[in-house]
């Protein structure tokens, strides 16, 4: 019965992709809007999940993402296995960056991914391991339906 | 039938259809369906882009636009084309030459678009000078596009540029001068705009951003066709003389408006991107609903290919039309006819804004309750997987993941699969 509901989707993410980037912000965008999310939320999902997938395909092998929503709340949950990240600290500041000059070329790794998939969530978490991979998590509360 | 509740021009004449899926595959927000082997449009999704226009093979897509007959009720006729016009009839007709060819066909004035459009530029050039976020703003041009973003990218209606486009600041001008000009009540007075796309039609009957259109109606470029060539052949013996002295100083930064890339070339400070065509007018506001291009100040966006050139409405090639409008471009070179500190003075006078933004328009969520959304959207999910995914259309769905998305909403029934049927079986 409804009253527990959580919609999943998962999606396969290939690392140096990059013709297909934001094909799957886009997907979820387009799921979170039928399911009648307000504006606001949607877009914060689709620049927050954006920022997430790029990451993956600028720096992992490979990933996935996993959607989760559930009334009130959306959860995505991206894993990767990649170079994973040695310095969280640093790599959360704002300006910081380790893209390559080519990924700069195509308008990428301006060092605002990660400082902006927390901005535009309302509980973020990272953890990674050098030479594993990274796991992000980060959750958006919604403002209440629009009738 | 149930009546269709928004204004469209698109219609589909039941009697023409066959009931084949040309349109329902060329439609880009998939608001046709093929029932009881009609084609029908689903209201709230159309965009009245005309894609089914262009792709139904039986001419059972029909476009309503303002007749010539219905100008009869007014004693004063005005035209103000769209420049898509000069580039319909090849190399032998210049501009000046239709413009004169229009008033013999039965209008009392007709205006120049290149003059408006080069204003309209200069207006855009100051607005964005004054507001540096956010940052792509959008142009209004296209009616699809400001209707595209209501429906489907809600997020960015705040991103419309709301300065109003040509066809309106001319007839707003007109509206204001004309009636002292000639001593006529404004109602006598009949200010029409000349299409190459049936959305213009939409955009003076149900205005996004006016209370009320300074237009009077749309005269298809199609319907208006024989008789404009009729007069140019009549007229070919006294073109020359015609060509020594032009009425008219054309512009060259507003010439090329109805080209892709048009409405952004005559800007000089700002970086700008020009996008047509639909499929990659909806790629391009993904991508700035993401978030990105925000180091890019304006996104000119037409859902016709190469631009209004491409409008499904105009006769001419518009490979041809395309070429005749570069040689036109190219003759009025850069020039300029507007004085800017004009423009500068309506601008701050607000008389070239929106009267209001752009709103959303209702979207149709799966379901008005969260929860309830998220069962079905589960449902949709497991329905989706017993589909062949063959995308045939034989459903009367445009593709099995909108059959599924139809059988949740309880529009459709996953037996109208007749593989699922014949599975069954």
């Amino acid at each position: 019965m409804p009253g527990s509901a959580v919609f999943r989707r998962e999606f396969p993410v290939k690392g140096g992709d990059f013709s297909k980037a934001g094909t799957v912000a886009c997907r979820i965008k387009d799921i979170l809007k039928e399911l009648g999310l307000d504006t606001q939320t949607v877009r914060r999902a689709a620049i927050a999940s954006y920022e997430a997938e790029m990451n993956v395909i600028m720096y992992a092998l490979e990933g996935r993402v996993k959607l989760a929503v559930s009334p009130g709340k959306v959860r995505i949950i991206v894993d990767d296995q990649g170079p994973g990240i040695a310095d969280i600290k640093l790599a959360m500041t704002e300006g910081y960056s380790t893209a390559t000059p080519e990924m700069r070329e195509l308008g990428f790794g301006a060092g605002m991914g990660l400082p902006n998939i927390k901005k535009n969530s309302d509980a973020f978490h990272i953890e990674s391991q050098v030479g594993r991979g990274t796991r992000l998590e980060f959750t958006i509360h919604t403002n209440g339906h629009k009738p | 039938m149930k009546e269709r509740k928004h204004y469209h021009s698109i219609h589909i004449t039941q009697d023409k259809c066959i009931g084949c899926v040309h349109c329902m595959n060329a439609c880009p927000t998939k608001a046709i369906r093929v029932k009881d082997g009609k084609a029908k449009i689903i209201d709230e999704r159309c965009i009245d882009c005309g894609e089914c226009l262009r792709f139904c093979p039986h001419d059972a897509v029909h476009s309503h636009t303002t007749s010539f007959a219905a100008l009869d009720a007014f004693e004063y006729k005005v035209a103000i084309p769209s420049t898509v016009i000069y580039g319909q009839f090849g190399s032998a007709s210049l501009p000046n030459e239709i413009l004169s060819a229009l008033r013999r066909v039965g209008f009392d004035e007709v205006y120049d678009p290149s003059a408006i459009c080069e204003l309209n530029t200069a207006a855009v050039e100051e607005y964005l000078h004054e507001h540096p976020q956010p940052r792509p703003f959008i142009t209004s041009t296209c009616p699809v596009v400001v209707r595209l973003i209501q429906r489907r990218y809600p997020a960015l209606c705040g991103q419309i540029l709301p300065i109003e486009p040509p066809r309106e600041i001319a007839a707003k001008i007109l509206r204001t001068i004309l009636p002292k000009a000639l001593n006529l009540p404004p109602e006598k007075i009949g200010i029409i705009h000349l299409t190459p796309c049936p959305a213009k039609m939409v955009s003076i009957n149900s205005p996004a951003t006016l209370k009320k259109s300074y237009l009077d109606g749309a005269i298809s470029i199609r319907d208006i066709y024989p008789q404009v060539l009729n007069a140019l052949r009549k007229s070919q013996d006294d073109a020359l003389m015609r060509h020594l002295f032009p009425e008219t100083m054309f512009s060259g930064i507003g010439m090329g408006w109805s080209l892709s890339g048009g409405e952004i070339r005559g800007l000089k400070s700002h970086r700008a991107v020009a996008v047509s065509g639909v499929a990659d007018t909806m790629r391009v506001l993904d991508q700035v609903e993401a978030g990105l291009l925000q180091d890019i100040d304006l996104l000119e966006c037409t859902v016709c290919p190469d631009g209004c050139v491409g409008g499904p409405l105009q006769v001419e090639s518009r490979f041809l039309a395309k070429s005749r409008m570069l040689q036109l471009v190219d003759a009025a070179g850069d020039r300029a006819v507007v004085d800017h500190k004009d423009v500068s003075r309506l601008y701050h006078k607000n008389f070239l804004s929106f009267d209001h933004p752009a709103t959303p328009a209702d979207t149709l969520p799966l379901d008005a309750d969260p929860a309830k959304a998220i069962a079905k959207a589960q449902r949709r999910e497991k329905i989706f997987k017993k589909l062949p995914r063959k995308d045939c259309g034989v459903c009367g769905a445009p593709d099995c993941r909108t059959l599924a998305d139809d059988a949740v909403r309880g529009l459709a029934h996953v037996d109208d699969c007749p593989f699922v049927k014949k599975e069954k079986r």
